[in-house]
Order: structure tokens, then sequence, then C-alpha cells
């Protein structure tokens, strides 16, 4: 029996450790089998959870977009919200510069007080973040969702808000309350923080990019030339730069003064209608532009346009509209000088003409005995003003090609000595009847040949020579002079300094490769500093006496030699000092 | 004889000019710039002076200015003949004293010999209405 109990004792005790071995195995797989379970729904969790903040920001993305609008985006989190918390109210504060906007959507049936406690929560909260006194009254708020029913007892037993952060700065708050208390657990808000976060994170950082565009348009307003005022649909002035505030007077230094639209009505009076053309600019959404408006000796264009947004397609907003000032003194000045050039021309033209008409008459008319020494006087002024004239034709018509862009020059191989020597005896006769020296002075270093277009070049001499012929009194000299020039080279020419006292320096020529250099040299009557810098412009020509007025000149010629010299790629240029002589040169690069 | 100043930078067009009037009648100056001609206005003291505008020193609108405000030249009409034919420097000059205004090229030397008799006939008018 004892050996049997013994047996069965011992039996029960391997049963005994075999079942506490199986029953510890068993807990330990069930409590595994918990942990396991937990950790699922942990994991579950935490899956929704992330899930919920990508759906949340794919939503804040496509929703919001670009989106600066801090309410917008507040919505869009609440609004979805409650796919992922469970909650009775849920709203937020915003602060804007007039008010603090709320909005609170009420999920269930709540009483005033419900409502009112989580208001008092908000501006509480706003209060501390802000560091200011925020009241109730300050709320303009909208309430949604569910009825207020005061029946409904329950008070707030769970609340939480979350701050909105944009660029360092609260920019309001969400909130989300429960009737029951113990809810929202402290990882749940984590991701409401990160959500929260990166929306204010992108907001942030979008509000950034604008602010740099923002400061490169600005700058870019400040510094324009035109003024430029931009007004909202209410007609408040929404951008006014420094030029529009010179143009209507507008005394900055005045402190507490506020320009506005009536700065300009008043200043702008009857010469531009400002406040109706913005009406028209904004209600019709066409633009307008003004004839010349004359504002204290200036000429201005002014141009109304409508500043329209489209944030969506066929979807328009109308933002107000632009003033733009647009000074146009100058291109009127310009239009005078050109008007003022054209009739000179005019003139020019006419008057040579004319004399050969009036010759002719008299000769129809009988009053000249063919034959006379009258008739052949009468028939050499004729000739002076058929060439005069041709000449005139001649430059109007080479200057409208330089003008076109359309002036051709014909490089060959030429011997510039040779074009020189030719012009010094075309010129040497009229030179010696007017008792004047006419020599060259050719430098030996100058090629034999050089590529130039020699009938141009012999353009440029005969307005050089002719030009200081005209300016030299009898007795006076020129000289033409040629040479080459190396930038770097000494420059030591063989010229009696004494006798052409006005010669160019090496600085002069303004050359930066070996160029040929021919200079015309008088002991002329020379030029005003004031009238050189005028010399080789178009339209402006220097009226200047000459010694005697057999032939005149429109001052075209110079324009002419300049365009030649730099369709070869050189220079032209004068020295000048008033009473004692000039130098005109042009430069050609040899290579 | 009556004088004739013609202030001119074109000489063709006194030459022109002269010939074209009866050299019985009138006696032509020149003078080639302004500053000459305010000269020969007063050492000569002619009966008209045809004046030109652009020329240079002293050019006609310049010439008739001084003439405005001199008070002890002579006071002569002036005929303007010139080639600018801006509607606006026809009316200026009108405007400062000037008789009438030609534009050369636009006239025979025919109808500018009947201006100046036309003119000079208006003046004498005047002047013996006057010294009645």
């Amino acid at each position: 029996m004892s050996k049997m109990l013994a047996f069965s004792s011992g039996t029960l005790i391997s049963c005994l450790v075999g079942l506490l071995v199986l029953l510890g195995l068993v807990f330990y797989l069930i409590f595994y089998l918990i942990n396991q379970k937990k950790a699922i729904v942990k994991e579950r969790e935490e899956s929704s959870r992330r899930l919920y903040e990508l759906s949340i920001l794919k939503e804040l993305g496509v929703r919001a977009g670009y989106s600066l609008n801090v309410e917008e985006i507040l919505q869009i989190i609440t609004g979805s919200l409650i796919q992922f918390i469970d909650y009775t109210a849920v709203g937020y504060a915003v602060t804007t510069p007039e008010k603090i906007k709320v909005n609170i959507h009420i999920e269930k049936s709540v009483n005033y007080k419900f409502l009112n406690d989580i208001k008092k929560s908000m501006a509480a909260s706003l209060s501390a973040l802000t560091n200011k006194n925020i009241k109730l009254s300050d709320f303009d708020e909208v309430i949604s969702g569910a009825i207020i029913v005061d029946e409904v007892k329950k008070k707030v037993g769970s609340l939480f808000n979350i701050p909105l952060v944009i660029s360092g700065q609260v920019a309001g708050v969400l909130t989300i309350a429960h009737t029951e208390t113990g809810l929202y657990k402290e990882e749940d808000m984590t991701i409401l923080y990160k959500i929260t976060g990166q929306a204010s994170e992108a907001v942030s950082r979008l509000q950034e990019v604008v602010k740099i565009e923002q400061g490169k348009l600005n700058a870019m307003v400040e510094s324009m030339g035109d003024g430029v005022l931009m007004v909202d649909p209410e007609y408040r002035i929404v951008v006014a730069n420094p030029a529009v505030k010179r143009i209507i007077n507008f005394n900055y230094s005045e402190k507490d003064k506020v320009l506005s639209i009536f700065d300009f009505v008043d200043n702008l009076g009857g010469k531009f209608d400002i406040h109706g053309r913005l009406e028209e600019a904004i209600s019709k959404n066409e633009p307008y532009i003004s004839k010349r408006i004359e504002i204290d000796n200036t000429f201005f264009e002014i141009g109304v346009y409508p500043v329209v947004h489209s944030p969506e397609k066929n979807k328009n907003k109308n933002l107000g509209a632009v003033v733009v000032f647009h000074d146009i003194t100058h291109d009127i000045e310009l239009e005078k000088v050109r008007e003022e050039f054209t009739s000179m021309i005019v003139h020019e033209l006419r008057s040579p003409l004319d004399s050969i008409k009036k010759i002719i008459e008299l000769m129809v008319a009988g009053s000249i005995k063919a034959d006379s020494d009258e008739y052949k006087e009468y028939l050499n002024m004729a000739h002076q003003s058929s060439s005069s004239m041709l000449e005139m034709v001649n430059d109007i018509l080479d200057l409208s090609k330089l003008q076109a862009g359309k002036f051709e020059i014909n490089k060959e191989d030429a011997n510039i000595k040779n074009v020189i020597e030719n012009r010094i005896t075309f010129f040497k006769i009229s030179a010696n009847s007017k008792n004047l020296s006419l020599e060259s002075s050719l430098s030996e270093n100058i090629p034999e040949i050089i590529k130039f277009d020699p009938q141009a070049v012999k353009q440029i001499l005969n307005n050089f020579i002719s030009n200081a012929m005209k300016f030299t009194s009898q007795g006076g000299s020129i000289l033409v002079s040629a040479f080459t020039l190396d930038s770097k080279s000494n420059f030591s020419i063989n010229i009696n300094k004494d006798k052409f006292k006005v010669f160019p320096e090496i600085s002069n020529f303004r050359i930066r490769k070996p160029s040929l250099c021919v200079v015309v040299s008088d002991t002329g009557i020379g030029i005003s500093q004031d009238h050189l810098k005028d010399l080789f412009q178009t339209y402006k020509q220097v009226k200047m006496d000459q010694i005697d007025d057999e032939s005149k000149g429109t001052g075209l010629g110079l324009v002419i030699a300049k365009g030649i010299a730099e369709a070869h790629s050189g220079n032209v240029g004068v020295v000048s000092r008033e009473g004692i002589g000039s130098s005109f040169f042009f430069t050609i690069p040899l290579s | 004889m009556k004088k004739i100043l013609v202030i001119d930078d074109d000489q063709f067009f006194a030459k022109t000019l002269e010939k074209a009037l009866p050299a019985e009648k009138y006696e032509l100056l020149v003078a080639e710039d302004g500053e000459v001609g305010l000269e020969k206005l007063k050492s000569e003291k002619p009966d008209l002076i045809i004046l030109d505008l652009m020329m240079p020193k002293l050019d006609g609108t310049a010439f008739l200015r001084k003439l405005q405000e001199s008070k002890d030249l002579p006071k002569v009409p002036i005929l303007v003949s010139s080639n600018l034919s801006s509607v606006k420097k026809i009316s200026d000059v009108m405007s400062m004293g000037a008789v009438g205004y030609v534009i050369k090229s636009d006239e025979s030397l025919q109808s500018i010999a009947q201006d100046i008799e036309r003119v000079i006939g208006e003046a004498d008018r005047k002047n013996s209405n006057n010294s009645k």
C-alpha cells in the first residue's frame, strides 16, 4: 500500500510537476498571446494613426494647396478629425489683425455652458500663448453642427488645445472637447501636434517664400522711375511707390498722414479723372492709357490697368487696379528736337532749290541778257545751288541708311596714302583761292595696302577737309596727317605742333588694336566745349558761324563720318580749342 | 526811290529779287545776318525790310524781338520771307509785328514783288493820312 502510495505519491508529484509545467506553459502562452494581441492592437492603432496623418496631410496638400490661409488649413484639419478622434465639439480660434475668428462645430448636442466653457478655454489658451488678454468679446464666432439643448446637462469631461504656430508666432489654437472624462491620450495628441506642426511649417515656409518674392516686387516697384499706385476694389491704397508720391507732391515727413486716393484726386484735379478711370478699370476690367498729361512741367502718360487674379480656371477675382505714371518728358523733348531737325532739313533743301527756280524765272522772263557776264553769274549761282542740294540729298540718304542699319561699306585692298593725296589735290584749288595752306603728312609706318572702303573714307575726308576750310580764315593752315598707332607704342609723329597747336593725344584715339589714324587739323576758329559733345549726334546740329557763308552745313556729314568709321570697327573724334584750332580724326583697325 | 533792306544769309535770294524789282523804283540793300541788319536799319532807314528767319548770329525772330523792345529804332514795315513753313512759326512772327509772311519756295519772284509793292503802298497811304 505504502509502496503503492509511494508509487502513487511519486506519480502524483511528477504529475503535479507536469501539470504545473503545463499550466505554466499555458499561462505563458495566454500571456504571450495577450501581449501579442496588445502589440497588434497597438500596431494597428499606430498604423491607423499614421494613415490618418498621411491622409490629413494629403488632404491638406490637395485642398489647401499653396494656401496661406491659416483658417482654411484649420478647417481642413477639424473637418477630417472625426475619422480619428471621437469628440463632442471641435473648433479653432485664429488671430487676425482685426479680431479673433472662432469656428466651433458641435457633433452631439450640448448646452450653452458646455459651449461657453470651450470658448473660455480657447481664450485662456490664446491669452497664455500670445501674452495678451483675450476676452470672449473679441471673438467673431461661427457655431455649426448639432443644436444647443439646455436640457443636456453634460459638462466638459475632456478638452485639449493645440497651438498653431506660424513663423514663430502663435496664429491660433485648435480645440477638441468631449463630455466623457479621461479621453485624449497623450499619444493621440502627439499626432495632432505633428499634424498642426507640419501644417504650420508648410505655411511658414510658404510665407517665407512669399515674403522674399514680395520683397523683390516691393524693391522693384520702389526703385521704379515710373509712379506706381495700386488700389483695392474699395479704392484703398495697397501700393504707392516713392515716385508716385513725388508726382503728387505727397509730403512723407508729415506724421500721421496716411496717403489716400483723395490725395490723388485733389492733386491731379482737372488734369486726370483718376477716380473715374479706376472705377472703369475695376468695373469693366478694361485698361486705359491717357494722352500726354502735364503735371508740374513734367509730361506723363497715365495707364490704368485692372488687376485680376485667377486662382482657378474661369474664376477671376478682382483685386483692384494699378495706375502707372509713365514720364514721357524725355520722349517729348526728343520729338521736339526731331521736329526742329526735320524743319531745318526742309529749310536747307528748299533754299537752294528755290534759288534755282527763281534764277530760271528771271531767265524765262528775259530779265537777264543771254551771253552777258550777268548771265554767266546767274548760271554759276544755279550750279552752286544744285551742287549743294545734291550734297545734302546724298547726306540725308546716307543718314537714313545709317539709321536703318543698312549702310554698307565695301572693304577692299586699297592704299590710304593715295586716297589722301587724291583728296589734297581735289581741295587744293579751292584752298588756294581762299589763301589757305593744305598739306599732308603721311607717316612711313603706314602699310601700303589696308582693307577699307576707299569711297567711304573719301567721304569722311571730304567732310573733314571741307569743314576745316569753312572754319579757317584766310592765311590759315590745314594739315591731313596719317600714321599707324599701337595702343602700347609711344606716339611720336612729325607734326609742327607750333603751327597745329590742337592735336589729339594718344588717349583721344581710344584704340584697342593697332590702327590707322587719320587726322585733319586746322588753325581755325575752333569749337566751344559746350558744342563739342553735340558733334557727331544726329539731331543735334551745332550752329556755328562760318568764316563765309558760301556753303552752309547741316552737320549731317559728321554723323555720316561716324557711321562710316564705325562700320570699319573704328572711331571718330575731335579735339578743339576755341580760337586756336581743331583736329578731327578717324581710326581704322589694321587687322 | 524806295529803299528795301533784305536781311538774308542767302545771297542768291537778294540777287534774284533785285533783278525782279524795277530798278528805277527800288534800291536794294543787303544784310547777311540780323546784326548787320540792325546796323543798316539805323544807318539807312529803309522803307521796307524783307527778313529771313534762319540766319547766323542774330536770327529773324530775335531781330523782330529787338525791334519790338526798342524805342529808338525806326518803325519799318517788315515782310518775313523764309523757307520755314510751320504754322506756329508763321503765327509767332505775325504776332511780333510783321506785316506779312512769304514762304519763299511757294512764291514766284513776281508775286513777292507784288507783295512788296502792296506793303509799301499801304505804308505810304498810312503815312500820308497821318501827315494830313
